[in-house]
Parts: structure tokens; C-alpha cells; sequence
């Protein structure tokens, strides 16, 4: 797989070279994951990236998918995993642009504890998590975000109440929280672009739906529900963040767009050495003196 | 000096201060020319208030193994009673290890509390030093922690080593000098009141000398080390390029992660610690797809959470340098405590099938050189690759030539990564099917070459398949890299003595030195037995390990396990039946259990001996995880 020098090929058409063909995508016709891929790739080409430059993480579900589906270098690791794997490549090469592109079961259910930590060491990640309450590959059982804007008056352990993805993040120390929806996907593409432009990890949740396996949160429904963050809202406090998810929650509402962002300092960091020429000559003599 | 001594430190762990003395003493003798062993560091994870004990070997010429239990001086640094043990104060020290003190040996022992009977070990012909140490440190120096000089002091006067204090005030002065002179002389003062009391006891006892003597060697300016296992694994993952290392604190790997935590950023590498084990190995994996030579290392518990992940190095074609320091399991098992039996998990973890490579140093300098030879191999067959120590090889100490090290390198070698150049003439298949079952790799960040790398089912692109020719193409591909490695890379067995017609030690992993001190002790007695040693042990070399096996008049593998782990690996793979030497209860092997061993098998015909040993136990501690 080569990628064609750039001048002959319009930047947007470089993200469908080496990618699995559009009439060979395994996504439901209808699959709410359709509508990221095409926002990924509008925001990539608005970013002018090239496809070596970039690091594509997918996840493990239908959604994960998605990195088949786009030019670019990509992995496909465990279930759960992207954040670590992500983690570690942007350790060795904080050059690459690496966006990590997986489920809500992949991110908040087995993969939560790469989650949380993500937040927190801040690489400089973008996850999209396509959010569709569902797990689609294993056949449409509950995930994390599940029953989102159900009436739940009692439950049990066996089905808890859905989980809030954007507060965790928030709690965790993202600095960068946001949301989408792959009914808008000209929206998606903004929130996209500002979030893989974030120095450091920055987290959109994508809701996605799911349209074989969630009968409930439909376009229909999310058309319903969702608004968008108003513009006097101010990204960079935190408890304004809280603040807006309080008041979209009172009010039934799911917000959309860029609910935190807020860089962090972070120390500067080089590529770490890989070749043989970067690594000959190592001097074994300042660990040899303390063992003498 | 003509005699080898094996010293024994016990004391309460984190209060008496037993690494201390033991770091001293051994650096000390390292720099006067002596050889120092120490291969059963002992330990346990209370923080506080355990027993602990470090028993030296100490020699004018490299000591073979650590030898038996048996001890010719043993220093007991606890001091205060102990309510728990009604006859006796706080002697753990003396009781559990003075069964194992030799006839005529020395006791040192803190007295500050009082003296203690010990009329059964004066019987024995033993010469008792009480020394009160804490109470010289506390009432007329008036600094507790220099209690530890007091007794090193005393130590040295045994030994007639020292005796004018020049060693000690050369370490004392690099250690405290840029805190003060008069630290540097009390510490002095110290030992030297350590001194003066043993004098005091050798007058009154009319003893001329304890037996045992001390003299420096010259070295002839060879400079020597005392380096433990886990640093030469660290040192020897950095000579070979590593600058990744990921990990999660866990006996005994903890050491690793804080030598790399140390080092890494001084050679423009880095070190995580990850939230947990599949943190750890995933982040690992992205440096390692990233291009950078990475390496994780934990022990049993760590290493089971990080399976899922060594398939995906193995179907995604991952290197990645995978350390086991395995620990007594099963589950948290024995966390400090020594044990081999992780080989079965190592050669078969994972489901599926897919290549790894399993190496098993046997020594320090193993583990120095292996760790090379892993790296190198991790990164020609682009597979896991894991190197089994065990909590023994982890914390063994021991003197080294300096020149073991800087001869030692095998410089980081890179095959196989495609150039731009390369890719813009022949373009790219991550997976392409080769004779070899090796693949070009090329990093991110290449013009004109992208990767696309899976752990699920895949074709040369890497792009998810199933077809059933694909996937079989596929899979031969993988498992080729093993025919590859067989005939490229393998290494047999290492023999010593002739395996044909005579009884065969085999052994794998640190009990060599042990092996090899049994094998000189039986051809003493006239028996004459081989050794044979596997440090290759996956994909396993029949072709080379069958061969040298097939002829011998017993084949007794000794290892560290319940179920004889390497032993059912030999009959499997070679067809050859076995007797085995097993000991599992946390203790190294001991050269008289492997005599033991062999007597019992040769002679009364046993298939199997299974070592276990009285320890008196009186305080038992109550250990963690
Ligand atoms: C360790 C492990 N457990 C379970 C699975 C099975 N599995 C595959 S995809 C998936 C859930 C996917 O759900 P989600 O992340 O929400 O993605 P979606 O398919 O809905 O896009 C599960 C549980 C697995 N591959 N690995
Ligand atoms: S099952 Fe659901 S998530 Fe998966 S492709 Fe179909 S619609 Fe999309």
C-alpha cells in the first residue's frame, strides 16, 4: 500500500486510498457509524493531514471497525485497550497525530480503567467514541450508556442506570469534553477538527445510533433530545461545565458541542530514539559507577 | 585466605537495618578483591517487623553456588524481647538459623536487651559474640542508626579485616561527605566501639582468632561490581536499545521498574508506570508499533492480567520483550518467595496459536546478555519474546567484573524495516507472505507507506478476513517465524560433563550454579553425572536438546515446581523418561537436596524426591501480596 503523492490527488480522496471500499463496509445500512466516518474524514482533510502522519486506534465492536475504512496507519488491538495503546505511541512519537475511534462497551465498560487514566495523563489523544448504548458486534446487548433517557424509577445491579461519559471525563481530569451527533455530521466534523487540534487527550462522545439493536434512542429520538451547547457557555471553567450538564439533564436535554476544553501544561517531549545510529554508542559508565 | 565463608544478616525487617550491613559489607569486600554471592535474599512483604535475612558468600575465588544452608557466622541484629516468644526475647535470628550454624562457627548478637542462652550452640563448639549494639549507639553515641556500624565493625574485627578502618572511611566519605565530616566520624567511631567489645570477649575468652580470616586480593586493576540480577537485566535492556519500559509495581519486578524509572531518561527513553498490568502492556505495544524497542516486566499475578495481549503481539506481529520474574504462585501465591513454575504458562499462554520465543537466563551474567539476545530476536521474528528469572536471579547479588559488561554488547541491530525508497518501488503489505515468515515493517510517520495492523484475522494488508485459504495462508505464515527461529536462532542446551552413559542433572533457570556444585561434589564421591541446562526453552529445540539426552543413564531434572514443569516438557517433546528433584516451599535449592536427590533416585530406585526441610518457625509473620 503506497500512498500516491499528494499533488495528484485531492487531499479528500487521499482517505479513501488503502481503505476497505465503500460497497465492502460491514456497517448496517442506517448505522449511525457511517455518518464518523464521514466526519472524520472531512475534518482530517480540513486539517490538510496526510496519512502517514496520522495513527488510527480503533477499538474492538462494529465502531472499531472504522479504521479499515480510512487511509491512514492503524491498529486494532484488545477489546478495551485503544487509550493504553494510544498512550504508548504518543510516549515514543509525539509527532504522530494519533485518534483513537471506538465503542461505548470497548471505552466504558471493559476499557474504563484506560479511560479514566487517559484523562488524566492527557496524551495527546483524540477519542471519538461512537455511543450507541448497545453492544453492535455481540449482537445488541446493553452497554454502559445504555437506557439513556429511559424512565427508571427502581433498578437492580443486574441493569443500573445509564452512565454519564461526559461527567466521568469531566471528574477525571479530560481536558477536553465534548459531544456530537451522527445526525449532524457537518457539526461532528467542527467538534472533530478542535478536538484532534487539543494538545493533549480530548474526549467527543458521538452518539451513533444503533439502528438494529437500539429500538429506543433512535435519529428520531436524539433529533428530539439533543441541543446545542449555547454560545454564551464558557469552555475553558470547569464548573460551568458541571453547571451545563446539570441544566441539560434537568431539562431532558443532551448537549452538543465542545463542553470543556482547557489546556494543560505539559512538558515537551521528544521522540524517543528507535533507530540503530540513535542508539549506537551506548555509555554503560555512569550506571557501571554505582555498582562499584 | 584459603576457606569460602558464608555469612549470615537476620534481623527485623526495616528496623535492624540487615540490607544495610549486608550492602556495606559487601561492597566493601567487592573492592578489597573478594567474591560475594548472595543468592537468597529473603524478605517479606510486611513492611515491617518480618524476619529478614541476607546470607552472604563470601571467597578469594569466584564461590560456585551459594552452596547449603549451613552458615559459619551468623549476626542476629534484633535486640528488644518479644512477647510472643515467652523463653526467649526477640532471637528469631538464632533460632531459625542457628540449627544451620555450623559446628565451631560464630554467633554475633545484639545483647542490648541482655545476654541469651544459647548453651546449645556453645556445646556445638560455636564462639558467641554478645555485642550491645543499640545500646552503644543510643546511650553513648547517640544516634540509633549507627548501630549498623557498630556491628559492622565487630564483623570486620572477627575477620581481622580492615583493621585500620581504611576501607569503611572511604565509602563512609562518598556516601556522607557532603553532609558533614563529623557523620562520616561517627560512623567511624561506631565500628570502632564495635571493635573494642569483641576484643573485650576474644581477651576474656582466651580466644586467639575466631577461625576465620579476611585478607584483601589484588585485582591487578581489574575493577569488580556487586550488581544484582535486576539491574543487569536493566542494564543489559539498555545497552540493547530498550527505551520504552512500562510497569506495575509486584514482587520480584518491582526492582526493574525503579532501575528503569532511574535510567531510561538519562538515555532519552522513558518509563510508565501504567494504572495497572494491561495499562502497562498496552502502552508498551504503542511504543513498540511506534518503533521504539520496548519491554514490560512483571510477575505471576501481573503476568496473567497481560495475556490477552501476547496474542496480539503474536497475530499483529508486535516485538515486544515480555520479563517474567516469577514468585510462588498459584495466585498471589508466595509474592516473596522464589518458585519456577511459570514455564507452562509462558510456552502456552494465550488462546490460539501463535510464535513466541521463551528464553531462560541462568545466571546474572544470563540475564545481562539474554535480554540483548531478546531484544534482538523480539524485533527479527516481530513476536513476543519472554525472558523467565525467577525471584532468585531478581535479587541475587554478586561481584562481576566490570569488564563482563563492556565486552558484553550486542549493539541494537535493526532487519527488515523498508525505507521510503523501498516502499515507493515496491509498495507495502504489513503482512506479506514470505518463506521466512517475516514480514517488512515500517514505522509510522514513513512517507508513502501506511500499516494497517490487527490482532483480528487478517490478509497481507491487514485487513480483516475469514476466508478459509486466507486464514490458513495466514496462519502458516505466523507459526513459519518458529522454523525460522529453529534453525537460525535456537541454542541447545549448555552440557557440562559427558551425558552419555551417566545419570543427567538437567536443570533451567537459576538453579544452575547449584547443579554444577552438586555435580563436583558427587564426582568427589566418586559419581560421575553431567549437567545439562536449557536457557532455550521455546520454541523447544528437540533437534538439539534430544541429542545430547538420548543416551544418558538417568535423566533427573531438577526445578522448582510441584509437577516437574520442564520435566513433562522433556518427556513430551523428546520421548525420553524422566526422574525428577522438586522443591516448592519458597527456599532455594540447596546442593545437599539435589545429593539427597540423586542418592535417592540412584540408589533406592525413587522416580521422584520432593525436598522439604525443618525451619523452627517462632514468630510467624503475618505477610501481604
Ligand atoms: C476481552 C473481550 N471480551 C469480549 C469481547 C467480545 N466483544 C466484541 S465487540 C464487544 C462489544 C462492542 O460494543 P461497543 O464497544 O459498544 O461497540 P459497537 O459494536 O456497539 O460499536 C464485545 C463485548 C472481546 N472481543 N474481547
Ligand atoms: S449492529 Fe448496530 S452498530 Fe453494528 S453496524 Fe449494525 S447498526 Fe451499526
Amino acid at each position: 500500500m503506497s500512498t500516491k503523492p499528494a499533488a495528484r490527488t485531492p487531499i479528500s480522496k487521499v482517505w479513501e486510498e488503502n481503505a476497505v471500499p465503500r460497497h465492502r463496509i460491514q456497517w448496517c445500512p442506517g448505522c449511525g457509524d457511517y455518518a464518523v466516518l464521514n466526519a472524520v474524514k472531512m475534518a482530517l482533510t480540513r486539517l490538510e493531514l496526510m496519512p502517514h502522519e496520522v495513527l488510527l486506534i480503533g477499538g474492538i465492536g462494529c465502531s472499531g471497525q472504522i479504521r479499515n475504512y480510512l487511509n491512514g496507519n492503524a491498529l486494532h488491538g484488545t477489546h478495551g485497550g485503544p487509550l493504553a495503546y494510544a498512550v504508548g505511541v504518543t510516549m515514543a512519537n509525539p509527532e504522530l497525530r494519533v485518534i483513537a475511534l471506538a465503542g461505548d462497551g470497548d471505552t466504558f465498560a471493559i476499557g474504563v480503567e484506560n479511560f479514566v487514566h487517559a484523562c488524566r495523563r492527557d496524551p495527546n489523544v483524540a477519542l471519538i467514541v461512537m455511543d450507541n448504548g448497545v453492544y453492535g458486534l455481540t449482537t445488541g446487548q446493553r452497554s454502559p450508556t445504555g437506557g439513556l433517557g429511559q424512565p427508571q424509577e427502581e433498578f437492580s445491579e443486574e441493569s443500573p442506570p445509564a452512565f454519564n461519559p461526559l461527567r466521568l471525563a469531566l471528574a477525571a481530569g479530560a481536558t477536553f469534553v465534548a459531544q456530537s451527533f451522527s445526525g449532524d455530521p457537518r457539526h461532528s466534523a467542527d467538534v472533530y477538527v478542535e478536538a484532534i487540534e487539543h494538545p493533549g487527550f480530548a474526549f467527543v462522545n458521538d452518539f451513533s445510533p444503533c439502528v438494529t439493536y437500539n429500538k429506543f434512542n433512535t435519529y428520531d429520538w436524539f433529533k428530539q433530545h439533543v441541543e446545542l451547547v449555547p454560545p454564551d457557555h464558557d469552555p475553558a471553567d470547569l464548573q460551568a461545565a458541571f453547571r451545563l450538564l446539570d441544566d441539560f439533564e434537568a431539562r431532558g436535554r443532551l448537549p452538543l458541542g465542545v463542553i470543556y476544553r482547557r489546556p494543560r501544561r505539559k512538558k515537551p517531549q521528544q521522540r524517543l530514539p528507535m533507530w540503530d545510529h540513535e542508539l549506537a554508542d551506548v555509555d554503560l559508565e555512569p550506571m557501571l559507577r554505582t555498582f562499584r | 585466605m584459603t576457606n569460602r565463608l558464608k555469612l549470615l544478616v537476620g534481623g527485623v525487617q526495616l528496623r535492624d537495618g540487615v540490607g544495610t550491613v549486608v550492602d556495606v559489607v559487601g561492597r566493601i569486600l567487592t573492592r578489597a578483591g573478594l567474591y560475594v554471592l548472595a543468592n537468597e535474599r529473603n524478605y517479606a512483604s510486611t513492611i515491617y517487623g518480618a524476619h529478614q535475612f541476607d546470607p552472604l558468600v563470601i571467597s578469594a575465588t569466584p564461590p560456585l553456588s551459594h552452596g547449603d544452608n549451613l552458615v559459619d557466622i551468623l549476626m542476629a541484629l534484633e535486640f528488644d524481647a518479644n512477647p510472643d516468644v515467652p523463653r526467649q526475647p526477640n532471637r528469631d535470628t538464632i533460632l531459625r538459623h542457628g540449627p544451620h550454624l555450623r559446628d565451631g562457627g560464630v554467633l554475633l548478637y545484639d545483647s542490648s536487651t541482655g545476654e541469651v542462652p544459647v548453651d546449645d550452640l556453645v556445646a556445638r563448639g560455636v564462639k558467641v559474640f554478645p555485642l550491645p549494639a543499640r545500646q552503644i549507639a543510643l546511650r553513648e553515641l547517640r544516634r540509633e542508626v549507627v548501630k549498623n556500624m557498630v556491628v559492622t565493625g565487630a564483623l570486620f574485627r572477627l575477620l581481622e579485616f580492615d583493621m585500620d578502618q581504611a576501607y569503611l572511611r572511604q565509602l563512609l566519605e562518598e556516601r556522607f561527605l557532603r553532609k558533614g565530616r563529623e557523620l562520616v566520624d561517627l560512623n567511624l567511631e561506631a565500628a570502632r566501639r564495635g571493635r573494642e567489645v569483641i576484643e573485650q570477649v576474644l581477651a576474656a575468652q582466651g580466644w586467639r582468632d575466631v577461625g576465620y580470616r579476611l585478607e584483601p586480593v589484588p585485582t591487578n586493576g581489574e575493577r569488580r561490581l556487586l550488581v544484582s540480577g535486576s539491574e543487569a537485566l536493566g542494564m543489559g535492556a539498555i545497552q540493547a536499545g530498550c527505551r520504552f519500559y512500562a510497569g506495575y509495581p509486584i514482587t520480584p519486578a518491582s526492582p526493574l521498574l525503579a532501575f528503569m524509572e532511574r535510567w531510561l531518561p538519562r538515555y532519552q527513553g522513558r518509563s510508565l508506570q501504567g494504572q495497572n498490568e494491561r495499562e502497562s502492556i498496552r502502552a508498551a505495544l504503542g511504543a513498540s508499533l511506534a518503533g521504539v524497542r520496548a519491554m514490560v516486566a512483571s510477575s505471576g499475578p501481573g503476568i496473567s492480567l497481560k495475556v490477552e495481549e501476547f496474542g496480539l503481539a503474536g497475530a499483529g506481529e508486535i516485538p515486544l520483550v515480555v520479563v517474567n520474574a516469577q514468585r510462588a504462585g498459584p495466585s498471589t501465591g508466595m509474592p516473596t518467595k522464589t518458585e519456577q513454575a511459570d514455564l507452562r504458562m509462558m510456552i502456552g499462554a494465550g488462546h490460539g496459536d501463535f510464535p513466541r520465543i521463551v528464553l531462560a537466563p541462568s545466571t546474572l551474567e544470563e540475564c545481562y546478555t539474554m535480554i540483548q539476545e531478546a531484544f534482538y530476536l523480539a524485533d527479527k521474528y516481530q513476536c513476543p519474546v519472554f525472558v523467565l528469572t525467577d525471584l532468585t536471579l531478581a535479587e541475587v547479588r554478586k561481584t562481576v567484573p566490570e569488564a563482563f559488561f563492556l565486552e558484553h554488547r550486542m549493539p541494537p541491530h535493526r532487519e527488515g524495516v523498508l525505507t521510503e525508497a523501498e516502499l515507493r518501488r515496491d509498495g507495502y503489505r504489513r503482512y506479506a507472505i514470505t518463506e521466512s515468515g517475516i514480514s517488512p515493517r515500517i514505522f509510522p510517520g514513513t512517507r508513502g507507506g501506511i500499516f494497517k495492523v490487527s490482532g483480528t484475522e487478517h490478509d497481507e494488508f491487514g485487513f480483516v478476513t475469514t476466508e478459509p485459504p486466507k486464514r490458513a495462508a495466514m496462519m502458516d505464515k505466523r507459526m513459519r517465524k518458529l522454523e525460522t527461529y529453529l534453525q537460525e536462532d535456537a541454542r541447545g542446551p549448555q552440557v557440562v560433563g559427558t551425558p552419555r552413559g551417566n545419570p543427567v542433572l538437567v536443570g533451567w533457570g537459576s538453579t544452575k550454579p547449584v547443579l554444577l556444585e552438586a555435580r563436583e561434589r558427587l564426582r568427589a564421591d566418586g559419581l560421575d553425572v553431567a549437567v545439562v541446562h536449557l536457557t532455550h526453552l521455546w520454541p523447544f529445540p528437540t533437534h538439539l536438546v534430544r541429542p545430547v539426552l538420548a543416551d544418558a543413564a538417568a535423566i533427573i531434572v531438577c526445578e522448582q515446581n510441584w509437577s516437574g514443569q520442564l520435566a513433562d516438557l522433556l518427556q513430551e517433546r523428546c520421548l525420553l523418561p524422566t526422574r525428577r528433584i522438586l522443591k516448592y516451599n519458597g527456599r532455594v535449592f540447596y546442593v545437599s537436596d539435589i545429593i539427597r536427590g540423586v542418592r535417592e533416585i540412584l540408589r533406592n530406585g525413587a522416580t521422584e524426591f520432593r525436598v522439604s526441610e525443618f525451619v523452627p518457625v517462632t514468630v510467624e509473620a503475618h505477610e501481604g501480596d
